[in-house]
Parts: structure tokens; sequence; C-alpha cells
């Protein structure tokens, strides 16, 4: 079983047994597949049934583990406004609260009737909107209509080849937000120009 | 809310299928998965040996490797089981009762069994101490949310018996969120001849009756009968991992993500929230309750485990809400071995008293610990389960295989623990001699009266004959549900929709080599139940095949 995953994710394995003696460049595909994962888990476990708070709570915390390590130690050629971590534009903690708060909305009760002698919870923590699926608003959380365009103009095309095919020709909202598709080798593609690695 | 949903007991009314395993072996190939989704029930299916070959043949043929891909959504169909097994037989949870005669086995499709030990007969030597099926019950249906849009699972998530206080035994079962208390009585005796009402219990005709009767008991053939007597709804908003007895008799505890609720076992319509960690604002939610457990004697203790890897032991008395622990109980993290994984492989999965209440057990993804109540630094002993996985975190973390929940448990003097691992494999540690052993459930290695021999898995270095490399390991066979008798060498695995029943009669401890042997197998197929020869005295190529 994880035999084939181990062929298909060979250079990840070696550099996990390697344990963190890589240089900078290999830390970073690393996280950045990590983050890929966890980000993908986030997308897909959204289903009929309620998810598993447990599993969830895990990703998240160890996708803010990632978005911490990823900002300490930022890549040498790194943009100004690096991709996954621009705290205004495209903030993973406020993505993931967003999905925590979604995932509150969905299976929290405001009340328990029958269950009188119980303590309320802190009060004002259901939120209005009880939409369950809740992959769209995740998408168009995650990837903010207002922060791409902005964060797409910023992106210095001089310091690489001038490829009129850089700058996608359709919004880049379509690129990324096919629910449950996510068109990652262009997203790699992407990534290696902005990082410059 | 289904209240009475259970079927009555089929006790002892067996029906021999003969037929099954002889036809499906010979007949012709089916499809068992074709037209509909694998998830789904099916009513008849062959043993899951066959059906592997089957899809092996399906899937080299044209067409059916699509169909395959197209059923299961995310990274490949290599992350999850073969399709083989309806999900509805998979066991979720097995638990002895207090004094090990009877065990109680969960499912995916909601359905609790009840095994008994059969007396030991002059006869049979060696079919003494065997486990039969008692009764089957439907405890859980699946259910629908329509305020939240949310399907419920019917998956018996654990199964808590009571002590028993009469000829009755009672159990408590649960899915994510109801909790049902079920009684089981027998019955060998029936009262005939009343004055007024004739056998079905309809009223007479008076003016038919002539002559007065005193009533008699006829005996007749054993019954069991399963009645639902308390059903504790809405009391969780999230899912319930663990529910505990308390030693008082009166009360239990259920437990979900972040909260923890106390019961009285009479009163259905209330109960009193002991713990909640539920943070003001949801984004602030980093830890969740992953186990919890009553302490054995003392009915003002109890423990409850994180998803961070931390016991907190609280005590009652202290006050009604528990928020604030008594002891918190916590390892200082290892800064060698730290990774992205640190604190997905510390999440406690499961937490256990030790019968002298002295001990807790803790199992996280690789490890098993001991932790004395006297001491909260760090656990006394800490044992490796499969640290050769150490280095496989990251494919485990894609398959969500890292997510999975082991539990372990005690043996009857507190002596050794076990737990379950990958590839059916299980695993048990001596406490006094250190000695460890790894053990397999499987059909080909209960073979009757064969003394399962110890496997060894190979993490580099040099390979003896008989090891299995980490590579080979299959991930889609795991041990998450172990139990041990409370007083005997006598411990059941739950291996998919197998439950293996091994005994050791020569070692009352570990010294030496373990001599497990098998005791029964047997298999849930189709909503039915296979037992398999191998264990039993009965020998032959046919199961016998229950039908609940």
């Amino acid at each position: 079983m994880v035999g084939g995953l181990k062929r298909k994710h060979s250079d990840l394995e070696e550099e996990e047994e390697a344990k963190w003696s890589w240089g900078p460049a290999g830390l970073r595909s690393y996280q950045q597949a990590l983050l890929r994962i966890s980000l993908d888990k986030v997308q897909h476990s959204l289903g009929p049934r309620a998810p598993s708070l447990r599993r969830h709570v895990l990703i998240h915390n160890t996708l803010q583990q990632l978005q911490a390590a990823l900002r300490l130690a930022p890549a040498p050629a790194l943009p100004p406004e690096p991709l996954f971590l621009g705290e205004e534009d495209f903030s993973l903690s406020a993505t993931i609260g967003s999905i925590l708060r979604e995932l509150e909305t969905s299976m929290d009760e405001a009340e328990h009737p029958p269950n009188p002698v119980a303590l309320p919870g802190p009060p004002g923590e259901a939120l209005p909107q009880a939409d369950p699926v809740f992959l769209e608003s995740l998408s168009s959380q995650y990837l903010g209509d207002s922060g791409l365009d902005d964060f797409f103009l910023d992106i210095d095309t001089s310091t690489v080849e001038k490829e009129p095919v850089l700058a996608p020709p359709q919004p880049p909202h379509n690129l990324f937000c096919a629910p449950g598709s996510w068109e990652w080798n262009e997203l790699d593609h992407i990534m290696e120009i902005i990082l410059g690695s | 809310m289904s209240a009475t949903t259970g079927a009555l007991g089929s006790g002892r009314s067996l029906q021999a299928g003969r037929a099954s395993l002889a036809s499906i072996l010979q007949g012709p190939p089916r499809v068992p998965g074709a037209g509909r989704a694998p998830e789904g029930r099916c009513d008849a299916m062959p043993t899951p040996g066959v059906v592997l070959e089957q899809w092996t043949r399906i899937l080299r043929g044209s067409g059916g490797q699509e169909f395959e891909r197209q059923r299961w959504p995310g990274p490949g169909p290599h992350t999850h089981p073969p399709v083989s097994l309806p999900t509805a037989d998979i066991i979720s949870t097995v638990e002895f009762n207090h004094t090990g005669e009877l065990l109680a086995t969960g499912d995916k499709g909601g359905r609790v069994v009840i095994f008994q030990r059969e007396p030991e007969s002059k006869n049979a030597p060696h079919s003494q101490g065997e486990y039969d099926v008692y009764s089957t019950f439907q405890s859980h249906e699946p259910e629908f949310d329509y305020l939240k849009s949310l399907e419920i699972e019917e998956k018996i998530n654990k199964i808590k018996w009571l002590p028993q206080q009469n000829a009755a035994h009672a159990l408590l079962a649960t899915n994510d969120k109801t909790i049902k208390l079920w009684k089981i009585t027998e019955r060998d005796k029936r009262p005939e001849g009343y004055n007024l009402k004739d056998e079905e219990g309809r009223l007479k005709d008076l003016s038919t009756v002539t002559s007065l009767q005193v009533p008699v008991l006829k005996p007749m053939e054993l019954m069991v009968e399963v009645s639902p007597r308390r059903v504790f709804a809405n009391g969780h908003t999230y899912h319930i991992n663990s529910i505990s007895v308390n030693s008082d008799c009166e009360t239990y505890m259920s437990a979900d993500d972040l909260r923890i609720n106390l019961w009285h076992l009479a009163i259905t319509d209330r109960s009193f929230n002991i713990v909640d960690i539920k943070p003001a604002n949801m984004e602030d939610l980093a830890e969740v309750i992953t186990a919890s457990e009553f302490h054995p004697h003392h009915c003002n203790l109890f423990v409850y485990s994180s998803s961070k890897g931390s016991l907190r032991l609280c005590d009652m008395r202290a006050a009604a809400l528990c928020d604030q622990h008594a002891k918190l109980f916590e390892e200082p993290e290892d800064p060698s071995n730290r990774s992205f994984f640190s604190e997905i492989i510390s999440s406690v999965s499961d937490v256990k008293f030790s019968h002298s209440g002295r001990y807790m057990l803790t199992r996280d993804y690789l490890t098993v610990k001991v932790w004395d109540l006297n001491m909260e630094a760090r656990p006394i002993e800490t044992y490796q389960v499969h640290d050769y996985l150490r280095g496989k975190l990251c494919s485990l973390y894609e398959s969500d295989c890292i997510f999975d929940k082991f539990e372990c448990a005690w043996n009857g003097s507190d002596s050794v623990i076990m737990t379950g691992a990958y590839n059916n494999f299980f695993r048990m540690f001596d406490r006094n001699t250190k000695r460890d052993v790894t053990l397999e459930a499987s059909r080909q290695s209960s073979k009757p009266r064969a003394v399962l021999k110890p496997r060894r898995v190979c993490a580099g270095g040099k390979r003896r004959r008989d090891d299995i490399s980490v590579d080979s390991l299959d991930f889609s066979k795991k041990i998450l549900h172990t139990a041990w008798h409370p007083a005997e060498n006598i411990i059941a695995i739950a291996a998919t929709n197998n439950l293996y029943i091994f005994q050791d009669k020569v070692n009352s401890e570990m010294q030496s080599r373990p001599g497990y042997t098998s005791l029964a197998c047997w298999s849930q197929v189709g909503r039915g139940l296979e037992k398999h020869p191998e264990g039993g005295e009965s020998g032959g190529v046919h199961g016998k095949t229950f039908t609940a």
C-alpha cells in the first residue's frame, strides 16, 4: 500500500529520513509538498458526514507549523510578497479559521433542549450562517477574489524570461478554484517561477 | 428516534450454511461491487479471500479498473482498503464483560454481536472455552440530521458492559451521537395453560371457559432476548469517542471531541457536563479530547486524553465542572525527534487504567506508554510499537493512516500490555521481563492448536528468512481494536471483518515465548457470521452461518 506511495514520493521519503539535513531548497520543497497535501486534505474532507474534528485540528495545527516554518526560513530569491504567506491578502490562518468556523456552524447546535442541565456554551458561539456545503465558501475565502488580482499584479516578471504564457489569460480564479481538483502542476510552475528556485 | 430497533436475539437458532463456501469457490466469478457503490451493503458476500481474487480478475479485465478508480476520490486506490469488503461488516469495537464469559463486538453497520464462552465439557476437551455466538442485534440505524444536512453513521464506536446485577446482562453501545442501554436476558421456559387467554395472549371468549386449571411453566428452546432499555440522546454536539461506566454502578460518562457528560444510568433526559474545552471562538481550537475513562475504584476520579498528547486526571469532588484538572500528565517533547508530524503522532488514541488503578496505559501513533498516577512529568515505561514507520510519516500522513486510532489493553494482572499495528500484526510487551513480541492474526496462522509464531518486521539491515520488510506491510490490514479477558490469558483481536480469539494456556505471564493458540475465528460476511474451523474442534471445510 504505502510501498506504492513511497515510490511516488521517494524524494520526499529520502529527505525525511535524512532528518533535516537538507539545503534550503530541499527543505522548502518538502514543506511545500506537505502544504499541498494538507490543503488537499482540507478540501477533500468535505462530505455528507460531519468530518472528524480530531483529524481536522491535527491538520490545522500542522498547517500552522508549516506556515511558521515557511515564514521563518524564507527562500533566498524570495519576492517581496511570498505566495502562501501574504498576511493581508492570503492568510493561511484565516483560511483555516474559516474552515473551522464552517465546521462549527455545521456541527454545533444553537441549544440543547433536552439537556437542560448541561452548561450552555459561551454566548454568541453559534454563527448565523449554517451552510453545510462550504466548499464554495471555502474556495472563495481561501483564494479571496480581491487579493488574488493584486497579488498577480505584484509579481515581478522582469526577473524571469519574458514568456507571455506566464500571465494567465483567464482570471486566475478558474485556475485554482475548480473544487476538488487542484491544478497543482500549474501551481507548481507558478511557484517555481515566483520563488526563483 | 427509533428506540426499538433491536431484533430479538437469534440465540441458538442456527442454520448450517454448508452450501455457501463451496458454491462460491466453484461458482462462476462474480462481480461483487459492479453497478453499486463499494461501500454499500451487500446481502451476500463471499469470504474476503475469495473476493480479493475475483477483484484481481476484474481489475485485469477491460473497464474494471476504470470503474474502481472512479469510485474513490483522493490520491488513488492504493490508499484505501481493497473494495472487496462491505464496510458494514468491519468490526469497530470489542469488549469482554466483567467475568469474561461474554464478549461483545460492534461493527460499522450498527450491529452488536455477543459471543458466549462454552462451558468446558469432558467429552470434547479441545473445545473447552470456545466462544460461540450468543446473540446478534441491530443497535443503531443510520440517521440524518435534517437541520445540519449531515448523515449520522450507525457505526458502533464503543461498547461497555454494566456490572451484572441479576440474571440479566446489560451493555451500553454508542455511535457518534446516541448511547443505548441494552438488556440481554435468557428464557428457556414459557408459561402455558392460562385460563383467560390463549397461547398468543389473546383474551378467550369467557363463554368457552368451562373449567379452571393451574398455569404451568414448560421448558422450551433457549431464547436470548435483547431489548433496548434506555436511549440517551441529544447529549452531544460532536462525535462520541468514549463511554465509561463508573465504579459506583449508577453513573457513566460519555466523551466527545470537546465535552464530557455525566449521566445517570436510569435517567435519559438530562446529563451533567463535567468537562468543556470548547473555546469561545472556534478559530482558537487547537486541541480535542480523544479518549476518557473512569478510575476502576475511585468513583470521583476520571482521566481524559488529548490530541496534544497529554492526560488530565480530574477529581469530581473538587468542583462540578472539572475544567481544572487535578493532575496533568505530559512528557516533554524530544527535540531530536521533532518534525512537522510531532503533534500528530503524539496524539493519544486510547487511555486505559490498569486493573489495580495505579497506572494508566496510553497509545499514540508509534508507542504505548505506562504512566504512574503518582508521577506526572513523564511515563514510567515507553514501548515502541512500530518505530520503523518513523521514516514514513509523510506517506502515512498523505494516506491518512497517521490518523488511525489504535487502542491498547492490559492483561488481568497488569503485567503485560497489548496493542495493534498494521499488516494484521499485534504487539505484546511484558513489563517485568521487558520482552516484546509481534504476533499475526490471520486465518493461516490460526490453525487448530498451532502456536502463533512470532513475526518480525525488518527495517533495513540484515534480513532473516521469515522477516517482513517495511515496504511490504499491508496498511489496509490494521488491528485497531483488541481486548483482554479480565482474568485469563484470552485475547480478542478485531481485524477488519474478522474476530480472532486466542488463548495461551501455558504461560500465565510472558516468561518464555508466549504460546497463543486459536480459540475461535469468526468472520462477518454480508451481515452473517461464519465460523472458521481452524480454531474449533469441528474441523471440515464448512463454516456455520448464523442468521440474525
